[in-house]
């Protein structure tokens, strides 16, 4: 009797899984304290949409390193995802080692894409040889972070705020003077070199092409002489993350230049002042003329044949980075979605409402490659240039036109030659 | 030479009752000694004191030791479309419950328990049978063996990660309590530790038992294996500690399913990079993960002290 209500128990247990069939796609992304309640609001809505998908979310990773890392090691043990969630700036390596699919067949598929809101220069970011490889997910761009209360001091107010990094100099003896010992934080040692990646940008230029490490050109001297003139001019200390990001929300910091990703947790933690941001300070009036993103991406690295879970992969990794799916990216995150669509049509309204996270969405047009140094060695071109730059921010290098030689001889020896 | 002795003579001298007396020297090895009991104690104190702030007071360096205890918002739970009334919350409970939820460290812990008792048993096994090998038989190649366990002493684990990684891999034993427990099972440094107790362990202890009839087996688990108990505590300490605390190889080979997750990996769900972290709960999860630790070297310290001074590690 008793076997018979434990067969019957199973089989009641067993049944509705057999009915429906679901399809189960594994998913991986990065930084489980930013992005869990996005994905605690995506994916009610998703299985709404698609009943028969379920997505299975692994052990997130803890930093878009550890997340390359992770892909890197699961490809050799065969234990992928299907879809998995990478920096910007570290998909180019799976691309090349053929772990990421490319995304063309599926979109050849799709009737809207463009309607979608799929733009060029959002698509740009995940492409690689002419094929889509990624979609962006949540992108941030580079802004300047306003302590309206300190800035008043020196007689600033939203209406004069620096616009180029000469004005931001002169704000930082003006603040000095006005009894601001800390006046500004650059966000030079953000991962990836982004912010040195940001000066060459402004100038229009790539840090690297194909092989070619562009820092010994003019743009690169341009690029080193205002981050010293800002750092000498500034009187600027050397934070760490943590403890620049505690600074300025304790408001010792009246300017702070930093990604608009961290809106969310400066808001969260400030004091009692008023935050204001506004456009990343350009070297002309004119403004930077593009900067580079940062963010994730999602990629498909399925290993699977089956065409029906392929497809499942597929419609998850385009409702996240679509409609209601990108807008609750810049709903629950400081990060914005690069998707046209969301940004203009559903998402009107927030950005009305969080001027703060409103910058980024206005610097959008600027948007630019967030570049990887290509390579085995990628990563150690990326510790040589930031070593480089620290040793900026402490006094170590004072003429920049030796450190420009010595910084590019070294990186353009870590990365392949030829081509 | 005689100058030295005789000096040591001196402050070994009986003094009459109880006299106190200034000394310099004391004074400063006491001085050096709290010092450096406060560089250790610092990083307690910070976690203690994060873990019952609010995360303005903790981003603002203000509050003190306890923090105001003032409700704050949590955004999260508003950004998950709740009303602003529900959302305020005490700083110790947000703190204590987002560990507790958002990592689900109960079942985190349970794993911790798990694989550092699996380790640790096996490890026994494993070490006390070769240990009285070493130590007490004589067979040919024995110092060679020996050589090679000091030998083994020296690799770092993280130089051979990766291929042990792979193997396991191979073997399709990813993502298991299988790939927490099996490359930590044999320990050279717990045979190592052993076999230094039983050299001191007298022959006619165990030429005795042989006389009895006892098999070599028998002896290492009857005659040899209790009178090791306070060498295995110190080694059992060692070992749970350095597995429990373990970051590194877990989160190698755990990246599939979240459940299988050991106490250190609660840590990285508070993480946040460049776009702050979420220090309150961050630091309560670490509260969580050292209190049995701390609560168990109280209860075994004289052990755990007896143990170091038993085993040769002096």
């Amino acid at each position: 009797m008793k076997k018979l209500t434990t067969a019957m128990a199973l089989a009641l247990l067993a049944g509705p899984a057999l009915a429906e069939d679901k399809i189960v796609i594994e998913f991986a992304y990065p930084y489980s304290h930013l992005f869990d309640v996005t994905y605690e609001k995506i994916l009610p809505k998703f299985y709404e949409a698609h009943p028969n998908i379920e997505v299975k979310m692994r052990a997130t990773y803890e930093s878009y390193e550890d997340g390359t890392n992770t892909i890197l090691r699961e490809a050799v043990a065969g234990t992928l995802p299907d879809v998995t969630m990478q920096g910007l700036n570290r998909q180019a390596i799976l691309v090349e080692k053929g772990i990421a699919k490319s995304l063309e067949p599926f979109i050849a598929e799709e009737a809207d894409f463009a309607k979608d809101g799929y733009h060029k220069a959002m698509l740009d970011l995940g492409t690689f040889d002419g094929d889509v490889h990624g979609l962006p997910f949540s992108i941030s761009l580079p802004v300047g972070y306003y302590n309206m209360e300190t800035m008043a001091k020196a007689g600033y107010t939203t209406e004069n705020l620096p616009t180029t990094w000469e004005d931001v100099i002169q704000a930082c003896v003006e603040l000095k003077e006005a009894g601001v010992d800390n006046p500004v934080f650059w966000g030079w040692n953000i991962t990836g070199n982004w912010f040195l990646q940001a000066l060459m940008w402004s100038q229009d230029k790539p840090t690297v092409m194909g092989t070619d490490f562009t820092l010994d050109e003019p743009e690169g001297l341009t690029a080193l002489n205002t981050m010293h003139d800002i750092f000498r001019g500034c009187d600027m200390q050397n934070l760490e993350w943590k403890a620049a990001l505690a600074s300025f929300a304790a408001g010792d910091v009246g300017m702070m230049f930093w990604s608009t990703s961290a809106v969310g947790a400066v808001e969260r933690s400030m004091g009692d002042f008023t935050l204001v941001t506004n456009e990343f300070p350009g070297l002309t009036n004119n403004g930077p003329m593009g900067l580079p993103a940062g963010g994730n991406s999602a990629m498909l690295v399925s290993t699977s044949e089956d065409p029906a879970e392929l497809d499942a992969a597929w419609k998850w990794l385009k409702f996240i980075t679509s409609g209601e799916g990108a807008a609750d990216v810049a709903r629950t995150t400081g990060y914005m979605p690069p998707n046209q669509a969301a940004n203009e049509i559903i998402l009107a309204d927030f950005y009305a409402e969080n001027p703060t996270k409103a910058t980024a969405v206005r610097q959008l047009p600027l948007l630019r490659e967030w570049q990887a140094y290509p390579g085995d060695n990628g990563l150690a071109a990326t510790q040589v240039i930031y070593d480089a730059l620290e040793g900026i921010v402490t006094g170590e290098f004072d003429d920049m036109e030796e450190l420009q030689q010595e910084l590019s001889e070294e990186v353009q020896d870590l990365l392949p030659t030829g081509s | 030479m005689s100058d030295l002795t005789r000096s040591t003579d001196r402050s070994y001298a009986p003094t009459d009752g109880l006299v106190l007396r200034f000394s310099t020297r004391e004074a400063m090895k006491h001085a050096v000694l709290i010092l450096g009991a406060m560089v250790v104690l610092l990083p307690f104190y910070v976690m203690v004191s994060y873990s019952l702030k609010a995360p303005a007071e903790i981003m603002q360096q203000t509050g003190g030791f306890l923090g105001s205890q003032e409700p704050f918002r949590d955004d999260f739970c508003i950004k998950l479309g709740n009303a602003v009334e529900d959302c305020m919350v005490n700083p110790i409970v947000y703190n204590y419950t987002t560990a507790f939820e958002k990592a689900p460290l109960v079942r985190y812990l349970l794993n911790g328990v798990i694989v550092t008792v699996s380790i640790f048993l096996i490890q026994v096994i494993v070490a006390l049978p070769c240990a009285y090998a070493l130590a007490k038989l004589k067979f040919w190649g024995r110092e060679a063996v020996f050589g090679l366990v000091l030998f083994c002493l020296l690799i770092p684990v993280h130089a051979i990660a990766l291929p042990l990684y792979i193997m396991l891999a191979k073997l399709g034993l990813t993502n298991s309590y299988a790939a927490l427990i099996i490359p930590w099972t044999i320990s050279v440094f717990g045979i190592f530790l052993m076999r230094q107790f039983f050299m001191t362990v007298p022959d006619d202890l165990i030429d005795a038992a042989r006389m009895d009839g006892m098999s070599e087996y028998s002896i290492v688990w009857n005659v040899m294996l209790p009178t090791a108990i306070p060498a295995l505590m110190a080694f059992g300490i060692f070992s749970v500690v350095a597995h429990w605390n373990d970051y590194f190889w877990p989160r190698i080979v755990i990246t599939g399913n979240r459940d299988l997750f050991t106490p250190p990996l609660g840590l990285r769900e508070f993480k946040g990079d460049a776009d702050g972290d979420n220090f309150g709960p961050m630091m309560a999860t670490a509260c969580i993960i050292v209190t049995p630790l701390i609560v168990a070297f109280l209860l075994a310290q004289r052990r755990f002290i007896e143990g170091i001074t038993l085993s040769g590690m002096k």
